[in-house]
């Protein structure tokens, strides 16, 4: 048989039909059996995706993973990490297409954008009898979603504030104790910042933020649930906030799209005071060539107030085997797993009898008093679904507030009106 | 139906047909043997770039959260892009880095390429050397730039301790962010163009230059006159292709400023990946990829068009 133009289009025509169409049932097919996993309650191979920042970590958290073997034998839990950036991007498309692994890493700030793809474990833990109040309850509750539990916690903690001890001796400012007040802090700020050094550091990152805004004037950035930056309180709060870059200059002027530029000031040296999550405390403490110290957020008209986030474990609404996933993560975040994160500087423990070993570990004095007192003065800052927005709008609108090139109401105002009200 | 039988019927058959310029068997099998050969990337073309081109066509006009119901929108998408002042101030931050970028990067890599002429030696290092910024990873790049650029950094700190003034917030500031940007970018990219000229300038004979130089034509009309047509191709290579990848720019704002201060340095590329992956509104990050893709080809096509007046292919 001989081909003739005409049949050699129409073949090619066939080829490339049955290429788009293959191209559409591949991406568009969703037959539900996932990689997620499959067995029964007591069985199951299952797949964990979670942060991890290189292979040493990836190793440490493996061990982790590996208690679930250790105390289930028929189940196993194989981590599959992913740098901190692309891991979100990631699991919104994987959930979202209903192919996530069984078990999912969340932050406690980013939950509420996820909470809907992620099953409820309440009766999990009814079930199989996990007692909420083994963990720290701040970060409890900031893991819940409409009242509904989303994920276990590992790790959590207040914001509290860093400091250089030997720079508070060579400026002859005495150390900062619980119930120290915003004068208290602004004046050792003054003091401290001379000769190219800074008294603070800081960035317009969410937490930090939402932290000064709320001890400065109780301000909180969602009322009912819906973003409320605009209310003139917060505005009042963030207003002070930028004011110790632009009038008060006790903090250098903020890079834009440099989120490490707090820490690099504060381990180099460069500024003295920085706020901060327990998490970092012993990383930090291990980077710097000084004497570190933390004290609470200083206090504000109503005393000291600040936030706590912290991250967990939670099951994929598409998980074929939530029971055996559960059971997996009560033995990811138990005693032992923790007690190891823990001497290992890598989390504060959200599980309190995990405390004790980690203050060991950090050996700072006056660490316990700091961290039980910020805690009691903390609540978990709960979040918007467009969250990820408003972080993001945060760090580039508020980089120019707190540089002085557009006024701080004005910024909360452009990241209120782009970000909408997200409920 | 019968229509098309009466015309397909006499297809092949008729030996008349196959005496016809063109219409060879040799020719045919040619034809066959080429539409092989073409499969598999007609077929990856098919895949990997019309479909998904088509299917962000589909998703612009949804509302298209990636968790959620899905719902038809029309031109609902498009409208919202038109008439928010962001995406406006981020079409108006790309077109201003193409403008300063490409013409300064043809400046600088054709500058170099001509002054390191054949006389000077050791000219194969020079291009190794102006070629590793382009080799090298674009984060590596960003991060020792962020390095010089941020308060307290290499400029900032050497600019206090030598003079006692302070440099600009390079990154921090909506003055000074793009401009920032377009340094670091020039000096990443302008490798490429540069051995493109390079290479064309080697090809322009040396003997019509010396000619011309013996006729009495000084060095800018022997440029002007003989060079210059010479390279129009590598020109027009170079400016259609630097054009095209720096509408596409995102890397280096990306990794510097985040968009930020602001939006002063937020590329369309960027508003898509911040609409697409972090915020999980597909719709609307189709439909401004769908609007970078409509103003590249829309400039593409008039650099072809525009070519017949400048480009030289007959040297």
């Amino acid at each position: 048989m001989k081909a003739t133009p005409a049949r050699t289009r129409r073949w090619v025509t066939a080829a490339l039909s049955v290429l788009a169409l293959t191209a559409v049932t591949a991406c568009g097919g969703n037959n539900g059996s996932s990689g997620s996993s499959s067995g029964s309650a007591d069985k199951a191979d299952l797949t964990w995706a979670f942060w991890v920042a290189g292979s040493e970590d990836q190793a440490a958290w493996q061990k982790v993973a590996d208690q679930a073997h250790t105390d289930h034998a028929g189940i196993t839990v194989k981590l599959q990490g992913a740098p901190w950036d692309s891991y979100w991007s990631k699991i919104g498309t994987t959930l979202a297409g209903g192919k996530a692994p069984c078990i999912i890493g969340m932050q406690s700030l980013r939950m509420a954008s996820y909470a809907n793809a992620m099953l409820p474990l309440d009766d999990l833990m009814k079930k199989y009898g996990l007692k909420a109040e083994d963990f720290d309850k701040p970060i409890m509750d900031g893991l819940k979603a409409d009242g509904k539990q989303i994920a276990i916690p590992y790790d959590s903690g207040p914001m509290v504030i860093f400091y250089n001890k030997d720079m508070f001796k060579a400026a002859g400012v005495a150390d900062p104790k619980p119930g120290w007040t915003m004068d208290d802090f602004k004046a050792a700020a003054k003091k401290l910042t001379a000769a190219g050094k800074t008294g603070l550091v800081t960035t317009p990152g969410d937490l930090g933020t939402m932290s000064w805004v709320r001890t400065m004037t109780g301000a909180e950035p969602l009322a009912d649930g819906k973003l409320n930056l605009t209310d003139s309180k917060f505005e009042q709060g963030f207003s002070q906030y930028a004011d110790f870059v632009k009038t008060d200059k006790i903090a250098p002027q903020v890079p834009g799209g440099n989120p490490d530029f707090e820490t690099q000031q504060f381990t180099g040296g460069k500024a003295a005071m920085q706020l901060n999550g327990p998490w970092s405390l012993i990383d930090t403490k291990g980077k710097v060539k000084f004497n570190l110290g933390i004290a609470p957020i200083p206090a504000g008209p109503d005393g000291s107030k600040t936030y706590t986030a912290g991250s967990g474990f939670g099951i994929a609404r598409s998980c074929k085997t939530p029971d055996a996933a559960f059971q997996a993560i009560m033995s990811m975040t138990s005693e032992k797993p923790l007690t190891v994160l823990a001497q290992a500087g890598r989390a504060y423990p959200a599980r309190t009898v995990a405390h004790p070993v980690w203050f060991t570990a950090a050996n700072i004095a006056g660490a316990k008093e700091t961290i039980d007192y910020a805690s009691e003065h903390s609540i978990p800052l709960v979040t918007s679904k467009n969250w990820v927005q408003v972080a993001d709008l945060l760090n580039r609108f508020g980089t120019q507030a707190l540089n002085g090139e557009i006024p701080p109401d004005q910024a909360l105002k452009t990241i209120q009106d782009q970000a909408g009200a997200g409920s | 139906m019968a229509a098309v039988n009466t015309t397909v019927a006499p297809t092949g058959t008729s030996p008349a047909r196959d005496d016809r310029p063109g219409r060879r068997p040799a020719l045919r099998r040619d034809g066959r043997y080429a539409s092989v050969f073409l499969a598999p990337s007609l077929g990856g073309l098919a895949l990997f770039t019309l479909f998904p081109t088509a299917m962000a066509l589909g998703i612009s006009l949804f509302d298209w959260p990636v968790f959620g119901t899905r719902s038809f929108l029309g031109l609902d998408n498009y409208s919202h892009l038109l008439h928010d002042p962001v995406f406006r101030r981020v079409v108006l931050n790309t077109v201003l880095f193409v403008v300063l970028y490409v013409p300064l990067n043809v400046v600088v890599s054709l500058g170099l390429a001509v002054w390191l002429g054949p006389q000077i030696k050791g000219r194969q290092i020079f291009r190794v050397l102006f070629f590793i910024p382009v080799m090298t990873p674009m984060v590596a790049n960003v991060m020792v730039w962020r390095l010089l650029f941020q308060p307290g950094g290499l400029i900032d700190g050497g600019l206090q301790s030598w003079f006692g003034i302070d440099a600009p917030n390079f990154l921090g500031s909506s003055t000074w962010a793009m401009p920032a940007i377009v340094t670091m970018s020039i000096w990443q990219g302008f490798g490429y163009n540069f051995l493109v000229f390079s290479a064309a300038l080697d090809q322009v004979p040396q003997s019509q230059l010396e000619s011309a130089q013996i006729d009495g034509a000084g060095p800018l009309q022997r440029f002007r006159y003989i060079t210059w047509p010479m390279i129009t191709p590598s020109m027009f290579f170079a400016t259609t292709m630097t054009l095209i990848t720096s509408f596409q720019v995102f890397a280096q704002p990306f990794i510097l400023t985040q968009g930020g201060p602001g939006v002063a340095t937020q590329t369309i590329v960027m508003y898509v990946y911040n609409q697409g992956w972090q915020f999980l509104t597909m719709g609307l990050a189709s439909a401004a990829g769908w609007v970078l893709f409509v103003i590249i080809m829309g400039i593409t096509a008039i650099q072809f068009l525009g070519q017949k007046r400048w480009v030289n292919y007959d040297v």
